[in-house]
């Protein structure tokens, strides 16, 4: 028998409903973004994302049934999002999700966000154990060893920032627009990588440090900007992508020979990013590495992916009771 | 008719079952830890001791604010998603109401909004409105209260003496039992303040 989850995700500033069949198959998906309205504040602004989670939970839930023409009746489980993010945002998904177990007597499956980015690439293709997941976020730089679906075991992850955060914080300090990351990126390949960063935590470890790199960006912009010299936006974003990403994917490569992984998956909104999907793309060609990366609309977050991770959850009996809490951090198990 | 009354908006954690006149089931608890925890089972516990269904409601019950921007949004949100897919007429309830409606007399129900401010009210005992709720210097409500012979409820402490609210939640469903129902989509909370990023926005 087929098994229908209908995933909610309301983690960050996106409503997002899906309903995917058997982990794999996306029946339907509706995104809301609400990224124009925090544009106006140069960043996410949690109770104005909490605010407009509310306004929106039932009008999305709605419209994901009606685009899958089926009903609450025809659901198998309920995923959803209950961490980690913004509490106030993760509240509504886990009251609404909550509200709909109970009175539909659904099996409640809690899934932790970065799991869900995990999985978005089963909706790709079945995922291959083993496998090395590189998850790359706004919060997170993490190296995942997956032995089996729903193992995980954390390698390596950043020591101070994550990557998206360093990323922000540079498109800040250079004057870039939000959002800061995407748009570094778009900047990064039109610009030369002409500016002397150092390169970030280069040892033998899996873990990663941008804080450093960070700091230089944000020093020569001052000093520049005291010598009256004028910063050349591309050029700099060039020069910042290509040292972060160069070790991202010299760290990961290391990963995988060390763990002897064949399969590389890459998850979370950096994923999106061209400078390393490109590199990660020519280095798995060289090494005979077999890499998925996800479509970009399954890179932002998506209640899609945590519909594909809930479906894996729901198959090993993973249950959250009605007392289900959102956590703003929660460890990834 | 079978009404489930919900209030998380302010300190006093209220579920209720009420068939018409009469409370079948009642939880009211003040300062409740973990509400986001607690509301479901509690909710589960209404309908298990009443031997009813959540199809089985009529009319839906639930503060809207103002009060706690977070406690607001856990009950309401389940009162949306109820109303939304069992199409329960669903009609929303002014915390201040609430907080007025176990008196008699005119009543003024205080909720501390901080920084000198509160979210206030003025109401007789059927429940009218004689000053409408709002997001004001506790000092401006006071001046506005000076010509009338109130009182104050509230959860709050401040730096005169306040009573502890009653709350007589058949008053509240008698009074609004014939209102009009809220769309579920569009049944929001009425917080009353923008926030601060909006604020700080605005005086740019």
């Amino acid at each position: 028998m087929d098994t229908y989850i209908l995933a909610i995700e309301s983690s960050c500033d996106e409503t997002s409903v899906s309903i995917i069949k058997n982990g794999s198959d996306e029946i339907s998906t509706v995104v809301l973004s609400q990224m124009d309205t925090h544009a106006n504040y140069g960043g996410v602004v949690p109770e104005i994302a909490s605010r407009m989670h509310i306004e929106n939970i039932t009008i999305v839930i709605e419209e994901a049934l009606t685009k899958a023409n089926m009903k609450m009746e025809d659901i198998t489980a309920i995923a959803i999002t209950y961490g980690p993010g913004l509490i106030g945002s993760l509240l509504i998904g886990v009251m609404a999700a909550k509200t709909l177990a109970y009175i539909y007597n659904k099996p409640l499956v809690p899934v932790h966000h970065i799991a869900g980015h995990i999985y978005a690439n089963n909706l790709v293709k079945p995922m291959q154990f083993p496998l090395m997941a590189l998850v790359v976020s706004g919060g997170h730089t993490e190296l995942v060893y997956m032995k089996d679906h729903y193992s995980f075991e954390i390698v390596g992850s950043t020591l101070d920032d994550a990557i998206g955060e360093a990323y922000d914080k540079v498109a800040r300090v250079v004057g870039v627009k939000y959002p800061g990351g995407p748009n570094v990126d778009k900047l990064a390949h039109i610009g030369k990588d002409t500016y002397n960063l150092p390169m970030p935590l280069d040892d033998d470890t899996f873990n990663f440090s941008f804080s450093g790199i960070k700091s230089a960006v944000i020093n020569l912009v001052h000093n520049e900007e005291q010598r009256g010299n004028a910063i050349i936006k591309e050029n700099l974003a060039c020069s910042f992508q290509n040292r972060v990403v160069d070790i991202l994917v010299k760290k990961t490569m290391h990963a995988l020979t060390q763990y002897g992984v064949k399969n590389l998956i890459v998850a979370g909104g950096v994923s999106a990013n061209k400078g390393l999907r490109e590199k990660l793309t020519i280095s798995c060609e060289e090494k005979g590495i077999d890499l998925t990366i996800p479509e970009i609309k399954y890179c932002t977050d998506n209640a899609a992916m945590i519909g594909a991770a809930g479906y894996f959850a729901y198959k090993l009996g993973r249950r959250a009771d009605l007392t289900l809490n959102a956590k703003a951090t929660d460890i990834l198990k | 008719m079978k009404s489930l009354f919900i209030n998380t908006s302010n300190k006093q954690l209220i579920v209720s079952i009420i068939i018409d006149d009469s409370i079948k089931y009642i939880h009211s608890e003040e300062n409740s830890n973990q509400l986001s925890s607690a509301i479901m089972p509690i909710i589960d516990e209404a309908f298990v001791k009443t031997g009813l269904k959540p199809n089985d409601i009529d009319t839906i019950f639930v503060t809207n604010g103002p009060g706690s921007f977070t406690g607001i949004r856990i009950g309401l949100t389940i009162a949306k998603v109820m109303a939304w897919s069992l199409k329960i007429k669903v009609i929303p309830i002014s915390t201040l109401e609430l907080m007025a409606s176990g008196e008699k007399g005119l009543v003024a129900p205080l909720i501390d909004a901080r920084r000198g401010y509160v979210f206030a009210g003025l109401y007789d005992e059927d429940l009218n409105q004689i000053i409408p709720d709002g997001h004001i210097l506790l000092s401006e409500f006071e001046k506005k209260l000076s010509e009338y012979n109130a009182f104050f409820v509230s959860h709050d402490t401040f730096e005169f003496d306040t009573s502890v609210p009653k709350y007589d939640i058949v008053k509240i469903i008698k009074k609004h039992a014939n209102d009009e129902g809220v769309n579920p989509h569009t049944l929001n909370p009425n917080y009353l303040k923008l926030t601060e990023a909006e604020e700080n926005l605005n005086k740019k």
